[in-house]
């Protein structure tokens, strides 16, 4: 590859300025004349029929201009993706608590709470299901729409069920001499994205049509929701996302709601309407990570190599299906951790509950399952007395291999690099060595101990099999000699506008600085589906790499005129084109050239992912087209005192492929890795019968600057070949595997092992949990 | 309730009820939006602002606390030409900015401590901004940023 100019060059983010001024617009920052404000009544109890809603007493309060109920929609305002099981408010039964179930505008707060108050509602409370292990016993209350023997999926309280299947797992566990069986349970996680869920609706001249501002995922999915819901054509309706306060997957549906709200209202009243969620309403009414309960037997020699692997999990997706079907299967797919078996067999039930609702966050339903097999890594290689990392070195999937999916991987399998990287980095010999031997000495009182582990990790890139894949992005030359560049994938912070930014000024030779990318507008930019999973390097850069090359060839073609020679003559320096003669001509003056010569300086790109496929059936295929390979050690201090977890360090070895925009990089590892240790020891979304305990950041604890360590990262940079500039997904598997490592730290210190998450005082010093079932069961809604 | 302060530089006047915030005034009475409100609650830090020079949590200070006192926000920060100080172009150069949600009272937070301390460490630095909430970053690169711009700081004293 020619020596690149601006792709792996320190260089600043794009937006970066404007967000350092404190200028950046966020939706809660827009002020209109005449806008109104908006809230949602939301549901006190978490399973009911509604027998009545009566919005009439609020519309006579002075100051409401409007209410709504799901009967203001059509179709009831029915959406989701991939199942629409969904509302834009409550229709005939509420699911959760927090569901939400009329919404008011008004002029002011003060008239808001009278509407909200005003709103009759009779609600007849249904017994629900908490638990997401009794969902599917016979006698469990249906919490979905379908029946129990409907033909196909959701069916009863199950939404999914997925398989993998290599050989006959258990016969082959039956022969196996070394047998680890143990269970493992990960807590629902919230996004915790600072700035919370909020949309903004202006009307369109005659009530024809809305233009929505939601930092939303994806502003097409939204767009879709809205014309339907709505019964508008495309034409009529807008989304544009304004600056993004953080998403990590979790502002999809409820965004959606809020925004169909947002917009009725808005056409009702003919003026802009905006509604913010206050903290505890995005903490009650959001949607979380999903909770998992994971059963696993590995079968090994006693030499430590690894022949079968069972496992059997439970997703809990809560009220609603919203993603669920996409992160489940992930999680199906990635169950059985990056290792090579004989026979190997992922059993994946995904259920409804009444413990609000699961949908997409970063990882997508890896980081469940890697807590789960990365400590029965480690229990297995406690149990034979070998390395932890030998023992996957031992066992993890090298170039050529066949996976338990019966795909055959290519030659970007650099996960034993990765591990031997990692084992140098960390000191690890010399330390896991010394702390094993000193957690067999009982400890004093109040004694701190260190600990190592690790854990490693494979992530599929972008959607996989189950979901329609491809990104499109456009390229336009611009009178003033800037260029427009627009992808349908948006830019949450995680820096892909600047990443494809890059990618078109290396294709084209020209300066990032003339690039111009607006944020994301379903009219301007075309659809690419969502912004999850992986996919905004991959497919947007490529997209935008595709169209760059198509908007460079006119400009050679203008350039050869220009220059009267050969376009395979053209030589560049800088902006500069040169002819043969080395005769230079500039950019402005191929692109005047090229005016005058009548081409048409704009070109999209669009890319879809290599071919994937996978059989329900048989639980075989090529699930992805490829995968991100990882591994992170990390090191803690823990007080045996009082079970205080302090990590002291963190190195995280990752197989990237080319790095696009390195500060970019750093931060999404850097980021991931902070999500993925607040996961592991204080992160607790803690459903009581239905009703969320943490509401607020005073009780749902994310990390602080001081819970982490300075974090040593390196990237394993071995082009790839499928990827834009041979670079490779980032942004969720440096979340994924730091929580399995603390974990498997945590037991190098004490000897203890946490099969349950969050590793919070009480379990690392006595190994259980001291929360009381029932100590606090009043919902904190506060919200009426 | 009639309120006068000095709000980066210049003294404003304002209206405001007596249960009003520090952080509606700025926002919602003066349109100065670069502070955000993320919590509500004084957690998160997302409000942060120079209230004489200290680092306040505008959410939690009420709004007649600070009348005829001095209020710096994100907007005071830049340089009189309206480009970045140094410690906010530090945050562009190491790539301390992501969603950039957290980061006007970022930018405030580093600034309270370097008036204070000239020389932190790594580790005083950390327990400087232990009130401001982050989810994007994992907070090195912006523990990166004040450090570089306190070194800067002190080079360019010893230079003059």
């Amino acid at each position: 590859m020619p020596e690149l100019q601006f792709i792996g060059k320190p260089i600043n983010r794009v937006d970066a300025l404007e967000k350092v001024l404190g200028t950046a617009k966020y939706v809660g920052d827009y002020v209109l004349p005449g806008m109104l404000i908006a809230r949602t009544l939301r549901s006190t109890v978490p399973h009911a029929r509604i027998v009545r809603v009566d919005v009439s007493p609020a519309l006579k309060i002075p100051g409401i201009l409007a209410a709504i109920t799901c009967e203001d929609f059509v179709d009831q305002g029915r959406f989701g993706y991939p199942i629409a099981d969904m509302f834009m408010l409550a229709y005939q039964r509420v699911r959760y608590a927090g569901d939400g179930i009329a919404c008011v505008a008004a002029e002011n707060e003060t008239a808001l709470k009278l509407g909200l108050d005003a709103i009759v509602v009779e609600l007849e409370e249904l017994p629900g299901v908490f638990d997401a292990m009794t969902a599917l016993d016979p006698q469990a209350p249906i919490i979905g729409e379908t029946p129990r023997d409907a033909p196909d999926f959701p069916r009863g309280n199950l939404v999914t069920h997925y398989i993998v299947r290599q050989g006959d797992a258990q016969s082959e566990l039956a022969t196996c001499p070394v047998i680890l069986e143990e269970d493992y349970t990960t807590l629902h996680q919230e996004h915790a994205y600072i700035e919370t869920e909020g949309a903004l609706a202006i009307p369109a001249p005659e009530m024809s049509g809305v233009t929505v501002y939601a930092p939303c995922q994806s502003p097409f999915l939204n767009r879709g929701n809205l014309m339907r819901t709505l019964g508008l054509g495309e034409d009529n309706v807008r989304v544009i996302q304004p600056h993004v306060g953080g998403a990590f997957g979790g502002k999809d549906d409820l965004m959606y709601q809020i925004s169909g709200q947002v917009a009725k209202l808005a056409l009702l009243t003919g003026r802009p309407v905006k509604m913010i969620l206050s903290r505890e309403e995005s903490i009650i009414a959001s949607y979380k990570r999903d909770a998992m309960h994971m059963h696993i037997k590995l079968g090994a020699e006693t030499d430590g190599k690894l022949r079968a692997c069972a496992v059997n999990a439970t997703v809990d997706s809560g009220a609603y299906t919203s993603i669920t079907p996409f992160t489940s299967w992930r999680s199906s797919i990635h169950a059985m951790g990056p290792y090579r078996y004989d026979a190997c067999a992922v059993d994946t039930d995904a259920v409804y509950t009444n413990n609000g609702y699961a949908g997409a966050f970063r990882g997508f339903g890896n980081p469940e399952v890697c807590f789960a097999i990365e400590q029965a890594m480690d229990e297995l290689a406690l149990k034979l007395k070998i390395d932890p990392i030998e023992l996957r070195l031992k066992n993890c999937l090298r170039d050529g291999d066949t996976t338990a999916h019966g795909q055959k991987l290519g030659d970007d399998v650099a996960l034993v690099e990765c591990l031997e990287q990692v084992r140098k980095l960390s000191d690890w010999k010399r330390k896991h060595t010394l702390y094993s031997r000193l957690s067999t000495e009982p400890a004093k009182p109040g004694e701190l101990r260190r600990g190592i582990g690790v854990a490693a990790v494979f992530h599929g890139m972008s959607l996989g099999a189950e979901g329609a894949d491809f990104a499109v992005s456009t390229l336009e030359i611009n009178p003033d000699f800037t260029l427009t560049l627009t992808s349908g994938l948006t830019d949450y912070g995680t820096g892909s506008r600047t990443a494809f930014t890059l990618i078109a000024a290396e294709t084209l030779g020209l300066n990032p600085d003339r690039i111009v990318m607006p944020r994301p507008d379903t009219d301007q930019s075309h659809d690419s589906g969502p912004t999850v999973a992986s996919r905004g390097t991959i497919l947007g850069g490529n997209a935008t790499r595709i169209a760059a090359e198509r908007i460079g060839s006119q400009l050679n073609q203008a350039a050869a005129d220009l220059l009267g020679c050969r376009v395979d003559q053209i030589t560049r320096h800088g902006e500069l084109f040169i002819s043969p003669r080395e005769e230079p001509v500039t950019f402005e003056n191929v692109v005047e050239h090229a005016h005058k010569m009548g081409l048409t300086l704009y070109s999209r790109g669009r890319w879809s992912p290599p071919e994937i496929h996978w059989s329900m059936e048989t639980g075989q295929g090529k699930p992805y087209f490829a995968y991100h390979y990882g591994t992170q050690v990390a090191e803690v201090l823990v007080d045996s005192g009082t079970g205080k977890v302090e990590v002291t360090g963190i190195w995280a070895v990752h197989n990237t492929g080319t790095i696009i925009f390195p500060q970019g990089a750093y931060g999404q590892l850097y980021g991931g890795i902070t999500q993925g240790l607040g996961y592991a020891l204080m992160e607790r979304v803690d459903y009581d019968k239905g009703y969320i305990q943490a509401t607020n950041f005073d009780e749902y604890l994310i990390p602080t600057a001081l819970d982490v360590p300075d974090i040593e990262g390196v990237f394993v940079q071995d082009s790839f070949p499928a990827g834009p500039y041979g670079a490779k997904n980032l942004g969720e598997p440096g979340m994924v595997p730091a929580a399995p490592a603390i974990l498997n730290a945590i037991t190098n210190a004490t000897g203890r092992r946490i099969r349950s998450l969050p590793a919070n005082l009480e379990r690392v010093l006595l190994g259980k949990d001291l929360l009381k079932e029932g100590s606090s069961t009043a919902c904190k809604l506060g919200l009426k | 309730m009639k309120l006068q302060f000095n709000l980066n530089g210049k003294l404003v006047e304002t209206e405001a009820s007596a249960d009003a915030t520090l952080l509606s005034v700025l926002r919602d009475n003066l349109g100065l939006t670069g502070t955000k409100e993320g919590c509500g609650v004084g957690e998160c830090g997302a409000c942060s602002v120079l209230l004489d020079g200290r680092l306040v949590n505008s959410c939690l200070t009420l709004a007649a606390q600070v009348n005829g006192h001095k209020v710096i926000t994100i907007e005071g920060m830049c340089l009189p030409d309206g480009s970045p100080n140094d410690l906010q172009q530090a945050f562009i150069e190491v790539g301390a900015v992501q969603c950039g949600f957290c980061t006007p009272g970022m930018v405030l937070a580093g600034e309270a401590l370097l008036a204070e301390n000239a020389r932190p460490s790594r580790l005083e630095i950390r327990t400087a901004i232990a009130g401001n909430l982050c989810r994007c970053t994992g907070y090195q690169q912006i523990v990166d940023a004040i450090q570089i711009t306190a070194q800067k700081r002190q080079e360019k004293k010893t230079d003059a």
